[in-house]
């Protein structure tokens, strides 16, 4: 077969190829595409109480900046990601150790520890109302045996936020342990042989070598954590709704009470979009430190 | 102002639907919609799983067949938000709050109207002038009938007969009774919650309603937000002083789930919560024979109860309503509503609420009579106004709740409560 046979076969089989799987890539851009431009465009809509459409320009956009429930709803979003990335990363950390270093029944110890990741959040959420119900929980009872004073917790306004880091940490804090275990378990032995014969203690390994080798893994379960914790929703919708008064209304409940309680799609869908530039700024800045900390 | 006292009379246009309905009674058939499909978006509560135990019986009488698609209640409204924005005709039939969402629904386009077939496609048994007139009433907007109702409910006073009784105190009967009967308790009994109502924001309407209309207040005069009149604030001041001073700790988060568990785990003695309520209250029957029920007492202006209804709407998107139709005037049909009243759901049929054989069942046990003096109470002298009567109602809750949790939480006075709701409500009232 000459060359320019073969380049013809060649082509032919690509455009072959790209004609079968075209149906797949449509279908699946489409999918992602399709809500994306069409919540672009709602952001440009208006609606009224009753539902009635128009053209809003980017009144929407506009509207944000005056609106104190949106900065309140920003400012409660960053302070639960910040308070619950902090706890992850650090018990998440902690626990990697843990594992990495449990010598009895490993694998018992391992699914113990990572049972509450699997649990639905809407379940959690739940089971932790109960716990931490001031009047019938187990948490008061607890505390009070103790001789130590019970708490509001969720009712709480001061409380609330740091209660729901707290749940949300009990159950995603496995998960960065999975991820910095997996991280663990790569590192060279080599470089803790060394220590060893330099006499480092371990306190000093941990730091000067497990640490610094450990970044990039513990940036890539911050970026993980931090697209969720942003979006954070389920957990708060089921305990608080947002309350007491509007101390744990984040930006997502405030967008999904805005939208389906108040009919609002336009803002709504503004809300979100504003939301969704904040989370892509976040994992763009952690994928810059991912590039500055990678070894 | 469209605050819909349920004891106002609908006699005429009711009369009309029954007169006409009796002459096309004979030429009806549950039969001619065979074959169909009927979708159902329902809210998962006790009335639609009462309802839905005798699905088969329809399909088996209709030929049809009822597709369910049930969610718990704010879910479902966000289903039905998306499908009706949409212009779809995914849902045939609805379930409804009328008092809630019917100004915004109504003025939305969602409903059907229901006026006409109530009128001419009835079967000879349906009696649709049997039906509460108040909650029909409750359904009507710009004249069109938007759905049926259900059940008739509302929140109830229960309180413990066997606390009152050791602490020497009578069944309140006014709101200030309520606020001496709480101050005893706390000082006779410190193991109980004296008082528990609703304290989550979205959800505090529903029984301070109440309260506003015992004491003579109103949501707005003269076209302007009124909590901050003096009835208004009495109102706001009482309401979150009970909950302060003699709720639970945590009570900016109860609703219906947290104050049933308690007052039926025998931790508080007074509970202002549904009536639809009672069963989850009574099981395990630790709370059957110790157990009061009254409307909620006595304020200025009397016993102004909140009542209320689910409704069955037809989706004004539906293909074939007719078929949908069949579907909703079985459901609220006098046999049907019957046998739900036996599972405990408050019949919106005063020929339900006397029959024998429910009768009988509400005579078996001294707290479902209560129950059931307290609901005749409730269909006589209700309003179904929970929150603002303007379309952007669910909003309105919104407001009133704040101000509610910032006076429990001592986060401002009366005076800057009331000021800042009427302020946010004279807003949404500028839209309506």
């Amino acid at each position: 077969m000459s060359d320019a046979a073969a380049t013809l076969t060649q082509d032919r089989q690509k455009l072959e190829m790209a004609a079968l799987s075209a149906p797949a890539v449509i279908f699946t851009v489409a999918m992602i595409a399709f809500p994306v431009v069409y919540t672009i465009w709602l952001g440009f809509q208006t609606f009224s109480s009753t539902g009635k459409q128009s053209f809003a320009g980017l009144a929407n956009y506009a509207k944000l900046i005056s609106d104190y429930e949106f900065w309140n709803g920003l400012w409660i979003t960053i302070a639960l990601f910040v308070l619950s990335l902090a706890l992850q990363l650090v018990f998440g950390v902690w626990l990697a150790l843990v594992l990495f270093h449990a010598k009895r029944l490993p694998g018992i110890v391992r699914s113990l520890f990572i049972s509450p990741f699997m649990m639905p959040p809407v379940v959690a959420g739940m089971m932790w109302l109960v716990i931490l119900d001031p009047s019938l929980g187990a948490a008061n009872y607890i505390l009070q045996s103790f001789g130590l004073p019970p708490s509001d917790w969720l009712a709480s306004p001061t409380w609330v936020i740091p209660t729901v880091a707290l749940i949300d940490s009990w159950q995603w804090t496995p998960y960065v342990a999975l991820i910095v275990l997996g991280g663990l378990q790569s590192l060279p032995p080599s470089v803790y042989e060394a220590a060893q014969i330099d006499g480092a203690s371990p306190f000093k390994t941990f730091q000067r070598i497990t640490l610094p080798l450990l970044l990039p893994t513990i940036v890539t379960a911050a970026i993980l954590r931090s697209v969720d914790l942003l979006r954070f929703f389920d957990i708060i919708y089921i305990t608080t709704q947002g309350g007491p008064g509007n101390a744990s209304n984040t930006l997502n409940i405030y967008g999904f009470r805005v939208g389906f309680e108040f009919f609002n799609i336009g803002y709504a869908s503004a809300l979100m979009l504003t939301l969704t530039a904040i989370v892509f700024g976040a994992v763009l800045a952690f994928n810059r430190l991912r590039g500055a900390v990678a070894w | 102002m469209k605050a819909r006292m349920l004891a106002t009379h609908v006699a005429l246009p009711v009369l009309a639907i029954a007169v006409s309905a009796q002459a096309q009674a004979a030429d009806f058939d549950w039969m001619k919609f065979k074959g169909k499909t009927v979708t159902f978006l329902a809210n998962n509560n006790p009335v639609s799983q009462a309802l839905l135990t005798y699905k088969a019986d329809f399909e088996k009488l209709t030929g049809m067949t009822l597709k369910v698609d049930g969610y718990q209640e704010q879910q479902m409204r966000q289903r039905l938000v998306t499908v009706m924005n949409a212009n779809s005709d995914e849902v045939d039939v609805f379930m409804t709050l009328p008092s809630r969402e019917g100004e915004q629904f109504s003025a939305a386009g969602w409903y059907g109207d229901l006026t006409a077939m109530a009128k001419n496609d009835v079967a000879k048994d349906y009696d649709p002038a049997g039906l509460s007139q108040a909650l029909l009433k409750a359904a009507t907007f710009s004249g069109k009938l938007t759905s049926m109702p259900m059940n008739l409910e509302g929140p109830i006073f229960y309180y413990r007969t066997d606390i009152f009784r050791k602490c020497g105190i009578e069944a309140p009967k006014t709101i200030k009774d309520v606020e001496a009967a709480a101050e005893k308790i706390k000082a006779c009994d410190s193991t109980v919650t004296p008082f528990v109502s609703r304290g989550l924001k979205p959800a505090i309407a529903y029984t301070f309603s109440n309260m506003l209309h015992n004491v003579g207040g109103s949501y707005i005069a003269g076209g302007k937000s009124n909590l901050c009149s003096a009835k208004g604030k009495e109102a706001l001041d009482t309401y979150s002083r009970l909950l302060r001073d003699f709720g639970p700790p945590g009570v900016v988060n109860y609703s219906f789930q947290q104050i049933s568990a308690l007052y039926r785990s025998g931790r508080a003695a007074m509970a202002f919560e549904s009536s639809n309520e009672l069963r989850t209250v009574m099981e395990g029957g630790a709370r059957l024979k110790d157990t009061g029920l009254l409307p909620f007492p006595a304020g200025d202006a009397g016993q102004v109860p909140t009542t209320i209804g689910w409704g069955m709407a037809v989706s004004s998107h539906s293909k074939q309503p007719d078929a949908a139709w069949y579907f909703v005037q079985w459901a609220t049909s006098p046999e049907v509503q019957k046998k739900m009243a036996l599972q405990g759901i408050a019949p919106p049929r005063p020929s339900v609420a006397n029959d024998p054989e429910y009768r009988k069942w509400i005579d078996e046990e001294p707290v479902r009579k209560e129950w059931q003096a307290a609901l005749d109470v409730f269909a006589t002298k209700g309003s179904s106004e929970v929150g603002y009567p303007i379309v952007a109602n669910p909003q309105s809750r919104e407001f009133i709740g704040q101000a509610v949790q910032d006076l429990i939480l001592k986060q401002k006075t009366v005076d800057q409560a009331c000021a800042d709701a009427d302020k946010a409500l004279d807003a949404l009232i500028a839209l309506n």
